[in-house]
């Protein structure tokens, strides 16, 4: 059963953030492979998002995303207050052009998503996703 | 426990009577499952809610700690 009060705060920070990534780390350091590719498709498809690092409280955040909207696994991506999904639904969306609809934005001429340039930490291997 | 591929497949062919189910072990190791599920009860729904048909026909697995991770794509029969 989860923590309540850690699960209306998540339920206000839903609410309040139209486009809202719970990921292992963060957009700057993505610390899961999974994490690390739905940032790199929100970045290609251009849109502001709040992100949440849940390594910090994992356990105690998979317990309120399970009541919230049945789903444990992290990323998951909130779009407009429902959970859209994880990497391999954002990945798929995105590519078929559903992605930028529900965002509202346009979409990109070239949906190959884009291999850093650079090679930050967000290139070591990604982490198990439990 | 190693996963066992046909039983998955059986799983959710039976949760999704219909479906057309590959399960397949993409490196190997039983950690980096992927479910490739065609259905027709997927029909007007949107994908989080056919992944949620899908994971949910596996949770028994997931629970008991077989599979860690099932990468999960699913379509409408055409």
């Amino acid at each position: 059963m989860a923590d309540p009060e850690l699960k209306s705060k998540i339920e206000e920070l839903i609410a309040a953030n139209p486009v809202l990534l719970f990921m292992k780390g963060t957009p700057d350091m993505p610390r899961c492979g999974f994490s690390m590719r739905v940032v790199q498709v929100l970045d290609r498809v251009d849109v502001d998002y709040g992100a949440i690092d849940v390594l910090p409280a994992l356990q105690p955040l998979r317990e309120v995303t399970a009541e919230i909207s049945d789903w444990q696994t992290f990323p998951q991506l909130y779009v407009y207050g429902e959970l859209l999904g994880g990497c391999d639904i954002i990945e798929e969306m995105f590519e078929s052009g559903e992605l930028a609809e529900a965002l509202g934005v346009e979409q990109p001429a070239d949906t190959k998503v884009k291999v850093a340039e650079t090679a930050p930490p967000a290139q070591s291997p990604p982490l198990q996703i439990e | 426990m190693a996963a066992d591929l046909a039983e998955l497949t059986q799983m959710i062919e039976a949760a999704l009577p219909g479906a057309e189910v590959e399960v397949i072990d993409e490196t190997g190791t039983g950690d980096h499952l992927r479910a490739t599920v065609s259905a027709p009860q997927f029909e007007g729904l949107s994908r989080i809610d056919q992944h949620r048909l899908v994971k949910a026909a596996v949770k028994e697995r997931f629970d008991d700690g077989t599979i860690h991770a099932l990468s999960v794509k699913t379509s409408v029969p055409s």
